[in-house]
This record gives structure tokens, C-alpha cells and sequence, in this order.
């Protein structure tokens, strides 16, 4: 339903986005994101220093199996004397070769075998990795991300190598995804309005698990391709001494070429990258809403215009996953360019050498097989940045939920206890981030025990007034006081420790009423969960349910009627036993004898808290102890009914009136 | 080793088969693949041009190794002179030729006495001429390798989009009964993830294992010529492999389904989490959902592991066999070559090419052996993945197999026009059907009729109306428009001709005007306004930022219950068809706006037959008809005065409880 636009400014919202709208970043903000993806580390640090271990120690049977062949071929087929061999071995098989020494090809041969049988247990033959298959978009390949892990070797270090670095991998995404959780579940209520679902899924499942390779990406990979390339300069420099000191020059030259060349992409790529990753998002949206809202969809028969909406969304992704592709096309083409040169020109500058009789022609096999090694790990270097970028995009989307201001608990704030004097707001003015005023010159003093109505046409500021108790909203102007300290000055878990709230919507888990219940308070006891649900008139029905309070919920309830649905909310809003309760239009699906029976029950309940309704319903605003009339955002009207009553001009009474000629 | 594993977690290493993670059995394995063929058949031409561009590049390159490998290596860096052939392929002259031509004979020999060599300035131009050919050889594979890559993914897209657009289309259409009892975060997983699988088919099951299955068979086949020792050694060594594999097979299978299923199940947490993100701030429950999410994250994430495990260990325990034998050949073949035995087919030197173990017949088994045990082992990785594969194209297949409760009749027909009189006939109905939630309703409405739906919460007014849409099909009993059977009308045509205001105010994240327009093809603006004033909805519309191009919050945030109640009836309000269903549409309304809806509703509803579910009287009163539902049964049917009329009826009873309290207020005047 949304457009999807082309048109690239990092202003205007493209896809789903309303609240991560400018996403571009700059290299110095990549490095930022990098320094903080480093910093994950330090929430791991056995595990990383296992892998780091554990991935060096994988290096060394490459250096036994490039020499066993050798010995196998001179010394064991060929039958050559160990002393007799032209080339020397490296320092690090002496120890094989003094035992060897002397011996005859058979003995050789046995010897060379059961140190291949040794090496065979403890780090085995090849790599070791778990890969499975992935799709063609940013989403399907975060599995593979989240757990990736792997070895050079396999056999014991290779089997420990890859399960340690699958843990890593994983509790660097977990740790990051549960933070964005938490954070996420804490924005201010005015932002999660525009808050997508299906983003916040996203986000958590797709772009999370980017984290490990963020990591990855700077320190195990350059350190071992660093190792490598110095491992290759070393055996060139043994075998061949100076004989191609030029070599080593243009290899270390690759290494800026290849960042040149590179370097101009970043941020190409990240672009692309955030913009698969934006339509996923946008995509899964479209999923969400459409079959979460399903008996919405179902019933107004929009099933057609829903699918095509999916259609279109993930088209689009799988569109924008293309253009990661094709940036990462003209990447190869550059770097391959320099590669591709590179190769030419040490074929060129070693056979001149064979040619002209100063090398024999043995040698350019190894001469070769070096010198692209080192390219390798040059244009290897270069890219990684760009690969970084990748990542990056993905980071960033995680770290701006992380970032965006959410609601400050103040930790270090002084707590409140359950309300003993009065909640009382002060001059309160409350607009909207988007300048709708909501409220205006509120006053208002609330005591415990006191049953209080907010009464008013819809669109009032009912819910804002509200919502001012929880500081769910903080005043634009005024101050809001719970037992004489400043909302803002307190600590905000201790705050919302204090407050029930019960919404108009009745949103339940797709679990077992009991879990439903315990979700907000693990504490209640079997009885304390049967007195909410008897007092909130559930109890009933929930006894004839196959179950009872152990019945699964289908999703969001689906298999309860609304009216029942309500009532569990209210038991869920009773169950934690708070000082305050505001009940939210609770019983607008409620027949008038349910609500009548709801009501009178809650005030029993309710002895000693303050209990504030939002209604308007006659037989419940009759019951309050006291009623506020609210209208555009200003209180009219203070007082019981036969207060307000009694004012021939009132606002409330001809609201009353109203509802009563209905009746009449 | 980690914190993950020193949480309790709900999956350990150890491997409990519960029902519901059966492993499939082969046949089922190999339907489900057969399965993919129609998602894939669309783009086989694709498909072709792609596999052949492939295997074209695979031959270039294979062609200039072929090539390039004597050219360089002998003639280049030794000098010797090239083939015809050769001189050929790179515009040379005769004198490069090895054997030439009488004429010319004499010159080469002035230089190089009896053995023919190429001077430094030829091996310099064969050089010269060797790389240039190989530059335009390989610029053109460069070019086209990408493209091809690039292909392959458009191609690949293309066949995932046709999978997950059925799979939407169907979890669209499948009835709620279904829906009631799934969750979205799980069919979120199972489009993304699980259908994925469909891109890797082609390449996991033909062309990869094509390949190695020839290579593996190839070099058996020339290891067997040299020795059959070697031969009947690796049947030995195959044995226990392929039983490490089929015992591996179930326990991959599971493993996977076991990863699959919790990280859906994550998925829902979050999903689910944030759908209610309210009531979780509101009661301060965001500790516990992080503590459940972390519990599920870490549960999905040990699924994920073990099914790694299970795959890195298998792999090892081939791994080591693999070793073994290759150990034992080298060990074998060394000894034999020392000894200079015989190969086995020495006669036939055109397929072995080795009489006598000898270095290179030594190095050409060598070589052979890794080839056969590597294509082996990539098999087996092929294999583990397939597994995986198979799960998650099962569960994919899963949602497709599902048919919905509720579909057309084969001769089904459109809604009849117009629609004169609705009829429900001894209708029953429970979600579960031991619990009956509707127990025999006889009830039925005429056009310019407002039958007004009353009864206790939970006593079934929604579910009577969810049946006039066939949300849910009656248990037993039947619903007719004109005398036609329900269910003889196409499903589309009969949604089509029922608007309906939700109770439960559905809104979407986008504009105004879209929501109001959500069920309606090409309505205008005009219209839309008219719809809005019609619900009293106009008026606040106006005041938004954007009028009726503000876009809404998430599920419609931002507006409050009123407003969003005024704009789900003005949806239903502007699909302008002859039957209306209200779900208590007013709830949240206050008086006097309701007062003003309801009037301008009745206006507009004169020629249709309007069902109004609703709690208040002024506006049952207004009703043509009143049935009085009490636990899934009308218990009074008739109009106000007539329901009233009744002594000690439920409704008066009903009436009198909303009066008594009305009256109290009059009282106080």
C-alpha cells in the first residue's frame, strides 16, 4: 500500500521506514559502528580467545603437509638419502627429518606413515565447516551468518576450532539482539505509534546476526591473511633469497591499489545494502499486518489486494538484493583487474628470468604460486572494507533502535512505594511530536481509595490524561506529581511498579491463559490468579474452557469473543495487585449486567487504591466517586454525578442527558 | 563452554524424538523434491540457458588449461618448438614449427645443431602471443562468469517469488479456523526461510552431484585398472560410510526441523511481543518477555548448534575414513613402486597408461585417490544440505498442502441481485465442534430490515455474523441469500456483497483514505469523504496533519478507539453494498456522536439488510427486529414492543438492568 519509490535521497522515506529515515552514513560513522561491534568482544572474551588460539594452531599442520609429499617422493620412491636433498627443510621439521635420517625408504615410509595417522586424528585432512543452503535475498542468508563457523583443519583442533567459533558467532548475535530487544520494548510510547512490526522483526532476526562477521571481519580475518602472506614471504625468502626482490614490492603495493580501487564503493554498497535490507523489512511488514490481521483481511475480502501488496514488496526486495549483487560485480571486475595485471606481470618478469637462464624453469610454479598469494591477500585487504560496508548497513540498523532516545528509568533516580498521599497534576499542557495539543491547563489532585471517571466526547484527551500517571507521556508544560515527586524525578520501573494499566485493545499471547496472566507478575500464586479472574467476571467461562486456565490461546486469542477477551485483560491488569488501576474503556464490549457485575466487583477489589476508568457507559461514570469531564483537551467539569448534576448548564449534564434520551 | 550451554536450555546434545519430529521417509524425501518442479518450470528455459552458459565456461577454461599447460611449460620455459597445431593458434611462421619443411630446414639448424629450439626472442613471442590470447580467453570469461552469476539469482528470485506468492495466497485464503491456531511469526519463517530452499534444488540436485558422481565413478574405475587391491579396499572403506550416512540421515532431519521450528517460534515471540507492546509497557512485563526472548533466542540458537554438530561430526568421522584410506593407498602404492611390480592392466598402456609402478604412475594414483575421495566427500556435503533442504521445503509445502475448510463449489455462483431476504436454517457451529459455540439458529432478515443482534458477552453474535461472510462454515444447519445455499456462491462474489464494521477496529499503517478504501477496488476521493461524513468521521479527519493523507500508526496508533471505530464504519460504509453488518460499532462512541452516526446510518441503509450487534438500547429499540442470543441460542425473536411484551422475558429483563440505571440518573434531576 505504501509506495515504493526510487528515488534515493536519504531524507525522504523510502520503503516502510518512519522513524530510520536518514540512513546514510559517512566511513567515519562505519568506524564508529566497527569500534562498538569490537567492543561486543568484550562480553566473550574466553571464547574469542579460544578461537584466536585455536585458529593458529590450525596454521601449523599446513606447514608438516606441505613438506610430507617431498619426503614421500625424494626419499621414499625416488630412494634418495635425506643428507643428499638439494633444498633444505625448514627449521620446523628438523625434528622429523633427524629421525629419518638413516633410515631406509621402508622404514621411511612407516615412520612417514604413522606421523600422517597422528596428524590425521589431531587435525585431520581439509577444513572443516557447517554451511546450508540460503536464498537470493538479505533474510534468508542471516542463518548462515548467525552461526557461521568453521576451521582451516579439521580432526580434534578442527571439530573444537568450529564448534567454538558457531558459539561465538552466536553469542554475539544474542547478545546484540537481545539489547535491541529490550531497547525497542522500552521506546517512548509516541514512537513505537510508528513503530512497524514486521521491522522490529526484521531487524532482530536479519540484521542482528550480521554482528559476527562485523567482528570477524577486523580481527581474525586480516590477523590469519596477514599471518599467510607473511608465511609466503618467509618460504620465498628462503628458497629464493634475493633473487626477486621486486616481487615483494608490487605485492605490498597491491595492498593501496587495492584500497584505492575499493575505497570509492563504500558507499555504494552500503546503500545497497540498506536498501535490500529496508524492503525485506518492508516486505515482512506486509506479511505482518496482513495475516496478523487476517480475520480483518478475511472479512473485508481483501485477501487479493493483499497477496498482490505481498507480491509487490517481495519482488522489490528480491530487486534490491540484485543490486548488491551487481555492485559486488563491478567490485570483482576492479580488483580483479589488479589481480588479473599482476599475474601477467610476474609471468612476464619470471620468464624473462627463465628466458635469459637465470632461473630454471621449476622455479616458476613456486615463483607464481607466491606472488598471487600475496596479490590474494592484498586485493583480499582491499575488499574486506567493502564487505565491511555490508555488514555495516545491517549494524547500523540494529544500533539506531539501540541509539534512539528511549525513556530514561534513571536508575540512580529515588524510587516511589505504592501511592500513600495523592497523584497531582500541576498545570499540565501535553502536545503531540506532530503539534497536535492534546491537553491543555490540566489541574488535577487524585487520592487513594477514590474511584474516578474520565468522562468526555471521543477525542477528548482522555487517554492522554491517562497516560500522564505512568508518565507514559511526559508534560510539554507542568509537572506531574506521585505523592509529591516530580514524574520525571523518580525512577521509572519503580513508577510503573505502581501503575495497572488496561488498554482498549485486548491483546493477548498466543499461550496459556495462565502464562497470559503470570506475564506480568511471575509472582501470583494459583489463588491470586483465581481472584482476578472471579473478579473480573472470567472465571466462568474459563472453568468451561477444555483446560481452564492451562487452555492454550490461538493467536491473539482469536477463539474467544471480544467481550471474553476484555475480561482477561482486566484480570491481567488486576493481577499485579498495584496501587493505581486505570482501566481503559474496559467494558465497551460488555453487556450491561457483565459491567454492572464487573464494576460493583471492582470496587471491592479496589478498597484503598486509586482506581481512574475511562468510560462512557452511564451505570459505570455513576459509580465513580468523583467525575472529570474532559473536552478538547480541557477539564470543564470536576465532581460526583449529583454535583455535576445539579449544574443546569454543565457540560456533563447534557452529556448525560443525551445518553439518557437515548434511553428514553 | 559457553554461556549458552550453561543456561538450561530445553535442547541438549542428547536426542529425544518427539511425534511431531518424525524424519521423512525416503519416498516422502523424494516426492518433496519432485514437488519443486512446478515452482521451477516456468523459468526452464532459463534454467537451460543458465546450466548451459555454465557449463560452457567450465569447458573454456578446461580448453586453455588444456592449451596453455604444454605451451608454457615446454615450449615457453624450455624452448622447445611448437605443434603445427599450435603455431596455428597463435598466427606464428613456420620457423617456430617443430617439424618444417625441407626449405626452411637448414636455418634452424644453423642455430640450434640437431635438437630444434626456439630462439629467446621466440620464446619471448610465443610468450608474448600465449598471454595475449589468454588475456582475450579470460576477459571473456570475466565478463560473462558475472553476468551469468548474475542470472543465476535473477532466475533463482524468480522461482522463490512464484513459491512464496502461492504460499501467501494460500495462507490468505485458509479458513481462520486454521489461523486461530497458527501463528504469524511462523508464517513469516516459513516464506522466507523455509522457501528459500526451492533456489538451491537445481544446483544440489542436479548439477553438482552430476558432476562428482562422474568423477567419483571415473577414478574408481582407472584405480581399479592400476590395482584391484586398491579397489576392493575403498568397497571396504565405502561400507561403513555409507552406514554412518543413512544413521546420520534421520538425525540431520530432525536436527533441522528442531532449528526451523524454534527459530519460528522466535519469530513469533517478536512478532507477537511488539503486537502488544502496550500491555507490555503498560505492566511493566518487559523484564520477563526479554527473559522469555533470551530463553527462546538461546533455545533457537542450541537447535541451530546441535544441527551443526550433527553435520561437523559426521563429516569428521568420514573425514577420518577418507584419511585412512588415503594413508593406507599411499602406504600401498609406495611400497609397490619401490618394488616396481606390475600394474594391474599393464597390457592395456592406452587406459593406464603405466606398465610398472613407477614415480609417475605412483603420482597419477595419488592424484586419482584424492579425486575420488574428495568428489566423495563433496557428495556427502551435498547430502547433509539436502537434508536440511528437505525440511524446510516440507514445511513450506506444509502451509500449500493445507486446504482451506471454506472453498467454492465447483458450480458456484455469483451473489444473487438483488438480494431480497437472508435465511439461517437450524444453524450450529462451534470452533471446536464438542464445543458448540451456535445451537440451532432459525433467523431470517428482509431487505430494508435492521435486525438488531443483543445477547450476554460470549453468546455467540459475532461468530453469526462470521458465518453470513463464510469465514467458518456451519456444522450442520444452512445460511441462504434468496433461497441460494451459501454455499453454492462463489466466496469472492459473496464478500463482495457484505460490508462489515469490525468490533475489533482493524487499521493499517498507512493513509486515511487507504484504510477507509481498504475494501473497496477504484473508489474515488469523493466517495471516500461521503463514507467519512456518513461515520462522523470527516470532521476530525480534517483536523489531521495530512487530512486524509496522514499516514496511521502502526495498526492504526495515533487515533483513539472512537476515531478508529468511526473510520472501520466508514469503511464498510463506502463499499456501498446491499447487506451491512455493525459490530458494535458505537462502543466507543459517545452519546452524542453515536446519536448522529446511527441517524445518518439508517438513512443510508434503507434498501439493504443491516445486522447491528450492540449492548445499547437506543439503538436496538430503533430495529426492525430484535433476537436476544443466550448461550449460542435466539431465545426471543420480534420487535421492542413485542420482546418487552413478554413477562419475565430475558430481553425486558435485559431492557429493564440498562433503565434501572437511566432512571437513577432522571432520578437526580
Amino acid at each position: 500500500m505504501s509506495d515504493i519509490t526510487t528515488n534515493g535521497t536519504g531524507s525522504t522515506p523510502k520503503f516502510d521506514d518512519r522513524l530510520d529515515t536518514e540512513t546514510r552514513i559517512s566511513n567515519l560513522e562505519v568506524a564508529g559502528i566497527l569500534d562498538r561491534c569490537l567492543r561486543l568482544l568484550g562480553a566473550v572474551p574466553k571464547l574469542f580467545c579460544s578461537k584466536l588460539v585455536l585458529s593458529a594452531l590450525a596454521i601449523i599442520p599446513g606447514l608438516y603437509y606441505q613438506w610430507i609429499p617431498k619426503i614421500v617422493i625424494d626419499n621414499v620412491i625416488l630412494q634418495k638419502a635425506v643428507e643428499e636433498t638439494e633444498t633444505p627443510f625448514p627449521p620446523h621439521m628438523a625434528p622429523l627429518v633427524n629421525v629419518i635420517t638413516g633410515l631406509s625408504p621402508m622404514e621411511t615410509l612407516a615412520v612417514i606413515t604413522a606421523v600422517l595417522l597422528v596428524l590425521l586424528f589431531v587435525v585431520g585432512r581439509g577444513g572443516t565447516y557447517a554451511y546450508f543452503s540460503q536464498g537470493e535475498d538479505s533474510a534468508t542468508q542471516s542463518e548462515n551468518q548467525m552461526n557461521q563457523g568453521g576451521s582451516e583443519t579439521s580432526g580434534i583442533i578442527g571439530l573444537a576450532d568450529s564448534f567454538v567459533q558457531i558459539r561465538l558467532s552466536q553469542q554475539l548475535t544474542n547478545h546484540l539482539r537481545t539489547t535491541l530487544f529490550q531497547r525497542m520494548a522500552r521506546l517512548p510510547m509516541t514512537t513505537l505509534d510508528d513503530h512497524r512490526i514486521g521491522d522490529a522483526v526484521y531487524r532482530v532476526m536479519y540484521d542482528a546476526p550480521m554482528v559476527p562477521g562485523m567482528c570477524y571481519k577486523v580481527t581474525l580475518e586480516p590477523i590469519f591473511m596477514i599471518i599467510g602472506a607473511m608465511i609466503s614471504l618467509y618460504l620465498m625468502h628462503y628458497s629464493y633469497g634475493d633473487v626477486a626482490p621486486e616481487l615483494v614490492w608490487v605485492a605490498a603495493m597491491m595492498i593501496p591499489c587495492a584500497l584505492l580501487v575499493t575505497v570509492p564503493f563504500s558507499a555504494l554498497a552500503r546503500r545497497v545494502q540498506q536498501d535490500s535490507r529496508a524492503a525485506g523489512a518492508a516486505t515482512t511488514n506486509a506479511i505482518e499486518e496482513s495475516l496478523g490481521n487476517i480475520s480483518a483481511v478475511q472479512s473485508l475480502g481483501g485477501m487479493g489486494r493483499e497477496k498482490d501488496r505481498i507480491d509487490k514488496h517481495s519482488n522489490e526486495s528480491f530487486r534490491r538484493y540484485r543490486h548488491i549483487k551487481i555492485v559486488n560485480i563491478l567490485l570483482e571486475f576492479a580488483t580483479l583487474f589488479l589481480l588479473v595485471g599482476m599475474a601477467f606481470w610476474v609471468t612476464i618478469f619470471a620468464t624473462d628470468l627463465i628466458i635469459a637462464g637465470d632461473m630454471s624453469p621449476g622455479d616458476f610454479g613456486v615463483l607464481f604460486g607466491i606472488a598471487t598469494s600475496l596479490g590474494g591477500t592484498a586485493v583480499g585487504l582491499g575488499r574486506f572494507w567493502i564487505e565491511l560496508q555490508g555488514n555495516a548497513a545491517a549494524v547500523r540498523r540494529v544500533f539506531f533502535f539501540i541509539d534512539l532516545p528511549s525513556e530514561e528509568h534513571g536508575a540512580s533516580l529515588p524510587k516511589v512505594g505504592p501511592l500513600s498521599d495523592s497523584v497531582k497534576i500541576e498545570d499540565v499542557d501535553f502536545t503531540y511530536p506532530d503539534g497536535r495539543v492534546a491537553l491543555r491547563n490540566i489541574n488535577l489532585s487524585l487520592k487513594p481509595g477514590e474511584l474516578v471517571a474520565i468522562v468526555g466526547p471521543t477525542g477528548a484527551g482522555k487517554t492522554s490524561l491517562a497516560y500522564l500517571v505512568p508518565a507514559y507521556l511526559t508534560p510539554s508544560r507542568g509537572r506531574v506529581l506521585f505523592d509529591g515527586k516530580d514524574t520525571r524525578e523518580i525512577n521509572l520501573d519503580s513508577l510503573r511498579d505502581q501503575v495497572s494499566y488496561v488498554f482498549q485493545e485486548h491483546l493477548l499471547m498466543s499461550e496459556s491463559i495462565r502464562a497470559n496472566l503470570l506475564l506480568v507478575n511471575l509472582q501470583a500464586s494459583d489463588a491470586e490468579i483465581h481472584d482476578a479472574l472471579t473478579t473480573a467476571g472470567a472465571m466462568d467461562f474459563v472453568n468451561a474452557l477444555p483446560d481452564g486456565v492451562d487452555t492454550i490461546l490461538g493467536r491473539s486469542g482469536d477463539t474467544l469473543s471480544v467481550g471474553q477477551k476484555q475480561r482477561l485483560c482486566i484480570a491481567r491488569g488486576l493481577i499485579r495487585d498495584t496501587s493505581v488501576l486505570i482501566l481503559d474503556e474496559p467494558t465497551a464490549a460488555l453487556d450491561p449486567q457483565t459491567e454492572n457485575a464487573l464494576v460493583n466487583a471492582l470496587r471491592q477489589a479496589a478498597k484503598g487504591k486509586l482506581v481512574i476508568v475511562i468510560a462512557h457507559r452511564l451505570s459505570t461514570i455513576r459509580q465513580a466517586d468523583r467525575i472529570v469531564f474532559l473536552e478538547d483537551g480541557e477539564i470543564t467539569d470536576i465532581g460526583n454525578h449529583h454535583d455535576l448534576m445539579s449544574d443546569p448548564d454543565g457540560r456533563y449534564r447534557r452529556f448525560v442527558e443525551l445518553q439518557a434520551g437515548n434511553v428514553g | 563452554m559457553s554461556e549458552i550451554s550453561r543456561q538450561p536450555s530445553s535442547y541438549s546434545y542428547r536426542l529425544h524424538k518427539t511425534s511431531d519430529e518424525e524424519s521423512l521417509t525416503p519416498k516422502a524425501f523424494v516426492r518433496l523434491f519432485l514437488r519443486t518442479w512446478p515452482y521451477l518450470k516456468p523459468q526452464w528455459k532459463h534454467l537451460l540457458v543458465w546450466s548451459s552458459a555454465r557449463f560452457l565456461i567450465e569447458i573454456i577454461w578446461v580448453f586453455a588449461a588444456l592449451v596453455a599447460f604444454d605451451l608454457f611449460n615446454n615450449k615457453v620455459l624450455v624452448g622447445e618448438k611448437l605443434e603445427s597445431s599450435q603455431v596455428t593458434l597463435l598466427f606464428l611462421d613456420d620457423s617456430y614449427r617443430s617439424y618444417v619443411p625441407d626449405q626452411t630446414n637448414e636455418t634452424v639448424e644453423q642455430e640450434q645443431g640437431e635438437a630444434p629450439m626456439l630462439t629467446r626472442v621466440q620464446r619471448a613471442e610465443v610468450r608474448d602471443r600465449l598471454l595475449i590470447l589468454f588475456g582475450i580467453a579470460g576477459v571473456f570469461i570475466f565478463m560473462l562468469s558475472p553476468a551469468i552469476d548474475y542470472y543465476r539469482t535473477w532466475i533463482l528470485q524468480r522461482v522463490n517469488q512464484f513459491l512464496r506468492v502461492t504460499m501467501v495466497e494460500r495462507a490468505e485464503h485458509l479458513s481462520l479456523r486454521y489461523h486461530s491456531n497458527a501463528r504469524t511469526g511462523d508464517a513469516i519463517y516459513r516464506l522466507y526461510q523455509d522457501s528459500a530452499m526451492i533456489t538451491s534444488v537445481i544446483e544440489r540436485i542436479l548439477l553438482e552431484p552430476l558432476v562428482a558422481i562422474g568423477q567419483v565413478f571415473f577414478s574408481f574405475f582407472v584405480l581399479c585398472l592400476f590395482s584391484p587391491v586398491l579397489g576392493l579396499m575403498f568397497i571396504g572403506g565405502i561400507i561403513p560410510m555409507v552406514w554412518l550416512i543413512v544413521w546420520y540421515t534421520p538425525r540431520l532431519q530432525i536436527r533441522s526441523r528442531r532449528a526451523r521450528t524454534t527459530n519460528s517460534d522466535l519469530t513469533s515471540r517478536i512478532q507477537e511481543g511488539f503486537a502488544a507492546i502496550r500491555i507490555i509497557k503498560a505492566n511493566r512485563a518487559d523484564p520477563i518477555l526479554r527473559q522469555r526472548f533470551n530463553q527462546d533466542s538461546r533455545t533457537a540458537l542450541d537447535a541451530a548448534f546441535y544441527l551443526r554438530v550433527e553435520s561437523i561430526l559426521m563429516r569428521m568421522l568420514l573425514m577420518l575414513l577418507v584419511g585412512l584410506m588415503m594413508i593406507a593407498t599411499q602406504y600401498l602404492t609406495a611400497g609397490w613402486t619401490m618394488a616396481e611390480d606390475p600394474t594391474f592392466l599393464a597390457g592395456s598402456v592406452a587406459l593406464v597408461g603405466f606398465t610398472i609402478w613407477n614415480f609417475g604412475a605412483f603420482q597419477a594414483v595419488q592424484s586419482r585417490t584424492s579425486e575420488f575421495l574428495l568428489n566423495g566427500m563433496d557428495l556427502v556435503r551435498i547430502w547433509t544440505v539436502l537434508q536440511d533442504m528437505s525440511v524446510g521445503l516440507d514445511r513450506s509445502f506444509f502451509l500449500l498442502d493445507l486446504e482451506p475448510d471454506v472453498v467454492d463449489d465447483e458450480d458456484a455462483v455469483p451473489i444473487p441481485e438483488p438480494i431480497l431476504k437472508i435465511t439461517y436454517t437450524d444453524v450450529t457451529f462451534g470452533y471446536d465442534p464438542d464445543r458448540p459455540i451456535l445451537k440451532g439458529i432459525n433467523l431470517a432478515a428482509d431487505v430494508g430490515t435492521i435486525t438488531a443482534i443483543v445477547g450476554t458477552t460470549g453468546s455467540g453474535k459475532s461468530t453469526l455474523m462470521s458465518l453470513l461472510l463464510r469465514l467458518y462454515d456451519p456444522d450442520s444447519g444452512s445460511i441462504a441469500i434468496n433461497g441460494i445455499d451459501l454455499t453454492h456462491l462463489q466466496i469472492d462474489s459473496l464478500r463482495a456483497g457484505v460490508a462489515i464494521a469490525l468490533q475489533q477496529n482493524t487499521l493499517f499503517a498507512t493513509s486515511v483514505a487507504d484504510n477507509i478504501a481498504y475494501a473497496t477496488a477504484d473508489v474515488d476521493r469523493a466517495a471516500i469523504e461521503a463514507a467519512a461524513r456518513v461515520a462522523c468521521a470527516d470532521e476530525f479527519i480534517r483536523t489531521m496533519a495530512q487530512g486524509y493523507d496522514t499516514e496511521l500508526g502502526e495498526r492504526g496508533g495515533k487515533l483513539s478507539t472512537g476515531q478508529r471505530q468511526r473510520l472501520s464504519i466508514a469503511r464498510a460504509v463506502v463499499r456501498d453494498t446491499p447487506i451491512l453488518i455493525l459490530d458494535e460499532p458505537t462502543a466507543s462512541l459517545d452519546a452524542e456522536t453515536e446519536h448522529r452516526v446511527l441517524a445518518n446510518l439508517a438513512e443510508w441503509g434503507r434498501q439493504r439488510i443491516v445486522f447491528v450487534i450492540t449492548h445499547r438500547l437506543s439503538t436496538i429499540r430503533n430495529a426492525d427486529q430484535i433476537a436476544f442470543l443466550e448461550d449460542g441460542e435466539i431465545v426471543e425473536l420480534g420487535n421492542h414492543e413485542t420482546l418487552m411484551a413478554i413477562s419475565d422475558g430475558r430481553y425486558r429483563r435485559f431492557v429493564s438492568a440498562e433503565v434501572e440505571v437511566t432512571s437513577a440518573s432522571e432520578s437526580v434531576q
